[in-house]
């Protein structure tokens, strides 16, 4: 799964979102990290809806102009929760290792193990 | 009234294809819009990371994406096994090159071996960028290869750019400046439209591309030999363009076997268009290279006979497969009518 579309279906979590609302939402979630683009949130959209993650809640006129909300479908909370649980295992990992790795660089320089990158079981979205 | 931005956003959503637009325009300008005050509405334009998005978008729908209309969906199942037999045509004729090349070396006689390595010995600056050229980045050929056979798409588009980049050295070198030929262009069109074929057809929304009939390390394996091969048996002669089309033939002919048996059924009509594209790439180097011998810039050795021969082939495979591609492209996009509207959202 893309960082783009774990984002988009973080943001339709709660309640159903149009465009610019997922827009919004993906800033504040990611603390201003993920700045989407029109064209980056359609195409996530348009994969997200082929793979039924998502689909349209509703239409509304907005100043003239075609207005879709979108929400989560059952499949898509599924998906997000399995690719969160990754995630999640992956930094687990990562903060043991971490952990592991200082006290044995209290009592010595950089061994050949402790140069060892950590292997990631997740990573990124 | 529509704002000033609102018609300069329309205008780049015009890259976008009229049924795309039809599903998405009025969302998508609603969208943009609402990020603006009303009294800047007529002062600013769309910034260039918003129209490089949609830009990117228009390319990745035109090849196929989620939700794309048939014709669409082939077009990008064409480019992508376009640029999958591009590449291993480009990896093997290196690989095969570099090896020949290590070969006569061991075997050579002294002076003919002292002679080849004073012409490695430039160590002006456009000396050192020409070896590099010749001898380092055409290597993206094969790590593009080997990437796409991983399915690592990022990896093969920058290996791809990256290999490609020495053909445009070909025609900037000054040596060359009044000596440019058609043979030259030809390759370097060639590779740009490969490298192009990854980077268009490789987005990161394009569903995963295999080579037909054969896994990508025996393909490769299989070129290298054949290629290989060509290039002995026609010695003394210099054909350039030769080994590809002999590889391109035997492609084209096991294509004629396969689609008698039905084994490539699921593969078409992709599978025809991308070959007699490749046939027709492959073509276009072999005439340019008859032009320049006809013209005087041959060495007097090449078996003509057997060029044409080879040439007369490649021109009636690459009419088959077209011809066939072209007429099973057109059954697909008429039998596929719902998708060709792209009526449904959700």
């Amino acid at each position: 799964m893309t960082q783009t579309a774990f984002f988009v279906l973080v943001a339709l979590t709660d309640e159903p979102r149009h465009g610019y609302g997922i827009l919004q939402e993906v800033d504040s979630l990611s603390e201003g990290r993920v700045q989407l683009r029109i064209g980056s949130l359609y195409g996530a959209l348009d994969r997200l809806t082929e793979d039924e993650l998502i689909e349209l809640d509703r239409e509304e006129a907005h100043q003239g102009r075609l207005r879709r909300y979108y929400r989560l479908t059952d499949e898509g909370e599924a998906a997000l929760s399995e690719e969160a649980e990754r995630m999640a295992e992956g930094a687990r990992t990562a903060t043991r290792r971490v952990a592991a790795r200082r006290p044995a660089e209290g009592g010595r320089k950089r061994s050949a193990g402790g140069r060892r990158r950590p292997g990631l079981a997740g990573g990124g979205a | 009234m529509s704002s000033l931005l609102e018609k300069r956003y329309r205008l780049v959503l015009r890259m976008l294809p009229r049924s795309y637009r039809e599903r998405r325009e009025e969302e998508m300008v609603d969208t943009y819009l609402e990020e603006f005050d009303e009294d800047a509405l007529d002062e600013v334009r769309p910034s260039l990371s918003e129209v490089a998005s949609i830009a990117a978008l228009a390319v990745r729908t035109r090849m196929g994406s989620a939700g794309a209309p048939a014709r669409y969906a082939v077009a990008g199942a064409t480019v992508r096994l376009f640029a999958l037999l591009s590449i291993l045509i480009h990896a093997g004729r290196l690989l095969t090159n570099n090896a020949i090349t290590v070969a006569w070396m061991a075997g050579a006689p002294v002076e003919d071996r002292r002679m080849y390595l004073q012409s490695l010995d430039d160590f002006s600056l456009t000396g050192i960028i020409g070896s590099i050229c010749q001898w380092v980045l055409p290597l993206g050929w094969v790590v593009a290869y080997a990437a796409l056979a991983r399915d690592r798409r990022r990896a093969a588009r920058v290996a791809a750019i990256v290999a490609a980049v020495p053909f445009v050295w070909t025609i900037v070198d000054p040596r060359w400046f009044g000596g440019l030929s058609g043979f030259d262009i030809a390759t370097t069109a060639f590779a740009w439209l490969t490298a192009l074929a990854v980077c268009c057809g490789f987005h990161d929304d394009a569903p995963a591309t295999r080579l037909p009939l054969a896994p990508p390390g025996l393909a490769l394996m299989t070129v290298c030999v054949l290629m290989g091969l060509w290039n002995v048996s026609m010695t003394p002669s210099v054909d350039f363009a030769g080994p590809e089309v002999s590889i391109w033939c035997v492609a084209g002919l096991l294509w004629c076997v396969a689609r008698a048996r039905r084994e490539v059924a699921a593969l078409e009509p992709p599978l025809s268009l991308a070959l007699a594209l490749v046939g027709v790439a492959v073509l276009a180097e072999r005439m340019s290279q008859i032009g320049l011998i006809m013209d005087g810039g041959g060495l007097g050795e090449e078996p003509m006979p057997v060029m044409w021969g080879q040439t007369a082939l490649a021109v009636l495979l690459v009419g088959i497969t077209g011809v066939s591609g072209a007429l099973a492209a057109r059954r697909v996009t008429r039998e596929d009518p719902a998708r060709e509207t792209g009526s449904a959202v959700g």
